[in-house]
């Protein structure tokens, strides 16, 4: 048994040599062969690189909004078809009264949080950032909502409930501010006023909702309440209830659609003027987009791999043609047919699998390139490089099969006629 | 040596060897010599397996190789050494890895066995320091010399060779049948060569066996072919203006 498998091993070896020197010897076509797999394995694997990319990031942005809290918004994350869309728009925005409400009438709910927002003009001294996101936010906004602080603090409970002129800015806005100072206890001008920075979040990066706090920056709702009615629909304002520990979102759901209705008096008959909605909702909804998206990638990549697969395929019938003669003097001299099959068969895994790297060398560049210019958290990731390895082993086996077995099973005759 | 007894082969219902019968002596070079399609071909790839007789048997020493199954043939396969006509060596191998791939199929030698009977071959045909070439560095005797070296390399019981100086000078030709006939007598294996080379007739001929159409037509040594009486024979010996020349 050892003595079989120590010829078996060197045959491989020698089979292995054979094909090696073989595709050496043909550079070219060897390079032209390759492009097919490379092309498919690169489509493939950018794709599955680009979707694992986004859907962690979006992961970690339905992360950071917490998983577990409730939006009650106006309009629905998912629309439900028994509903008209100016059914919807004729809703009542949530109220800043509301939230107080909502928190003094629930008994499942451990924090609760109001939110508006505008865009405005930031000033310090002679440099300005137009557009900024303003977020007026009450006090409880950091126990609902999961963000980090670079420096400063969070609003006390006097500048959330007095409305006092503080203001936590975003990273990027801070940056862009005050480039060489530290912006803590300095006034920004907003609404023609200062405020004081008393904190400065943590970089966030490109969120997958774009609701990263960077570029924006955040008030207490009093504050903001003194310049704009936050109540009025265009400052879309929703309220975030986050339950006590050991309650799950359907009994908050229950309980706060209870005090939503008895707030807005709704009548038993009456639908619903408000949105209850969870990310979990948003985490089923892309799922669904992500199986959608990988099924798609399967499809372009596969049908370039097919192609790709039917090129070795081709070149190795050529291949087998050409050497008919080496395969009659081969066997003439005593290669066994498992010895021709395995030679052709490595030749061909060898050209799909460089091929395959190749291809993912490109989206290795490729990722490198696009994390430096558009400063993305994209990857080419372990089990992607492991599944493009694999998808080239594979597709070598199945396309280099046929003419290594028409090579296994040559007539020794006619192979030694073609060398006369 | 190997007997050959009553063998018949026909291509579409056309016989090609009828009824031939004769025995190659081992330590002989035995020549198998005939016209373009007489079926020398033929009778030789009968000979190493790659075509099935019809009728009849061809036994090596005392074993029946007509009898034998594909596994049982390899017995004897590795005693088989085959020099091709072109001399067929492999171009992506070093002189010394086209000497191995036998050793390599047939045996389980490591490496440094075969580089070793490598090149005790490789000096018995004189081309020792030619090891580490390709074959495109060789000259076509130099080809020949290396084709001999890995037919012997798996020190064969029998030598079959196709056309062993075809495209060669008269004088490298000379070598190569040389060479052939003396590695016959030392290893003292049973060659067979098939040829219509005259040259190699009068310089190696232990024994010649002439098929005509398809039949043993005339069977005896290098001496003899020049006062035979065979008509068709003689046409083939004395086909040349030279060979008339000379037989007057």
């Amino acid at each position: 048994m050892l003595h079989t498998l120590i010829l078996i091993a060197k045959l491989i070896r020698e089979s292995a040599l054979f094909a090696l020197t073989s595709i050496v010897a043909n550079k070219l076509r060897t390079v032209l062969t390759l492009l097919g797999i490379t092309i498919g394995i690169f489509a493939i694997i950018s794709v599955f690189s680009v979707v694992d990319s986004l859907e962690r990031q979006i992961r970690e942005s339905i992360s950071a909004l917490g998983d577990n809290v409730v939006y009650i918004k106006k309009w629905p994350w998912t629309f439900d078809t028994d509903l008209q869309w100016w059914q919807y728009a004729n809703r009542p925005s949530p109220r800043l009264r509301e939230l107080e409400e909502v928190q003094r009438r629930t008994g499942s709910v451990e924090a609760a949080a109001f939110l508006a927002s505008t865009r405005r003009r930031v000033e310090y001294l002679t440099t300005s950032v137009e557009s900024v996101s303003i977020a007026g936010v009450s006090a409880d906004y950091d126990q609902v909502r999961n963000f980090s602080l670079h420096s400063g603090r969070y609003f006390s409970q006097t500048e959330s409930s007095a409305g006092r002129n503080a203001i936590i800015l975003g990273y990027d806005l801070a940056e862009n501010l005050f480039p060489n100072t530290d912006p803590i206890g300095r006034s920004v001008k907003l609404f023609g006023h200062n405020m004081t920075v008393i904190g400065v979040f943590e970089k966030e990066g490109l969120g997958g909702f774009g609701d990263t706090h960077d570029d924006s920056a955040v008030i207490p709702i009093q504050t903001l309440a003194q310049f704009i009615n936050v109540d009025q629909d265009r400052y879309g304002p929703f309220i975030m209830a986050k339950p006590h520990p050991g309650i799950t979102n359907a009994e908050l759901i229950d309980d706060l659609t209870g005090v939503m209705r008895s707030i807005r008096r709704l009548p038993p008959v009456a639908e619903n003027n408000f949105s209850l909605n969870e990310t979990s909702l948003l985490t089923e909804g892309f799922d669904e987009l992500f199986a959608i998206i990988t099924l798609a990638g399967w499809i372009i990549g596969g049908f370039s791999i097919l192609v790709g697969g039917f090129g070795i395929a081709n070149i190795m019938f050529v291949s087998v043609r050409e050497r008919t003669s080496i395969i009659g003097i081969q066997k003439a001299l005593g290669a066994k047919n498992y010895f021709i099959l395995w030679q052709f068969l490595f030749e061909a895994v060898l050209l799909s699998l460089i091929g395959g790297i190749v291809g993912l060398l490109l989206v290795f560049g490729g990722t490198a390139i696009v994390v430096s210019v558009f400063e993305i958290d994209f990857l080419l990731s372990a089990s992607n490089i492991l599944l493009g390895v694999n998808v080239s082993i594979v597709i070598g086996l199945v396309a280099g099969f046929l003419p290594s077995w028409s090579a296994s099973r040559m007539d020794p005759v006619v192979a030694i006629r073609s060398t006369a | 040596m190997i007997r050959v007894e009553n063998v018949w082969k026909s291509f579409d219902e056309q016989p090609v060897l009828k009824d031939i019968s004769l025995t190659f002596e081992r330590g002989k070079t035995n020549l198998i010599i005939g016209k373009s399609g007489s079926g020398k071909n033929v009778l030789m790839k009968c000979l190493v397996g790659l075509l099935e007789a019809d009728r009849g048997r061809i036994v090596y020493g005392d074993l029946d190789f007509s009898a034998m199954g594909y596994r049982q043939r390899r017995v004897i396969r590795k005693e088989l050494g085959m020099l091709f006509q072109g001399a067929a060596l492999f171009d992506s191998m070093s002189v010394t890895d086209n000497v191995m791939f036998p050793l390599s199929m047939f045996t389980t030698m490591s490496r440094k066995e075969k580089e070793m009977r490598a090149a005790f071959c490789l000096e018995r045909v004189n081309l020792h320091g030619a090891d580490h070439l390709q074959p495109s560095e060789l000259s076509g005797g130099m080809k020949k010399r290396v084709a001999i070296a890995r037919a012997i390399s798996i020190s064969p019981k029998y030598l079959f060779c196709d056309e062993p100086n075809s495209g060669l000078d008269p004088p490298t030709a000379i070598l190569i049948d040389k060479l052939i006939s003396e590695i016959t007598e030392e290893f003292n294996i049973t060659t067979v060569v098939n040829t219509h080379d005259m040259n190699s007739v009068m310089e190696i001929g232990d024994k010649v066996v002439y098929i005509y159409l398809g039949e043993l037509w005339w069977v005896g040594s290098r001496h003899e072919i020049l006062h035979t009486g065979n008509k068709e024979l003689n046409d083939f010996v004395y086909a040349t203006e030279l060979m008339r020349t000379l037989k007057k």
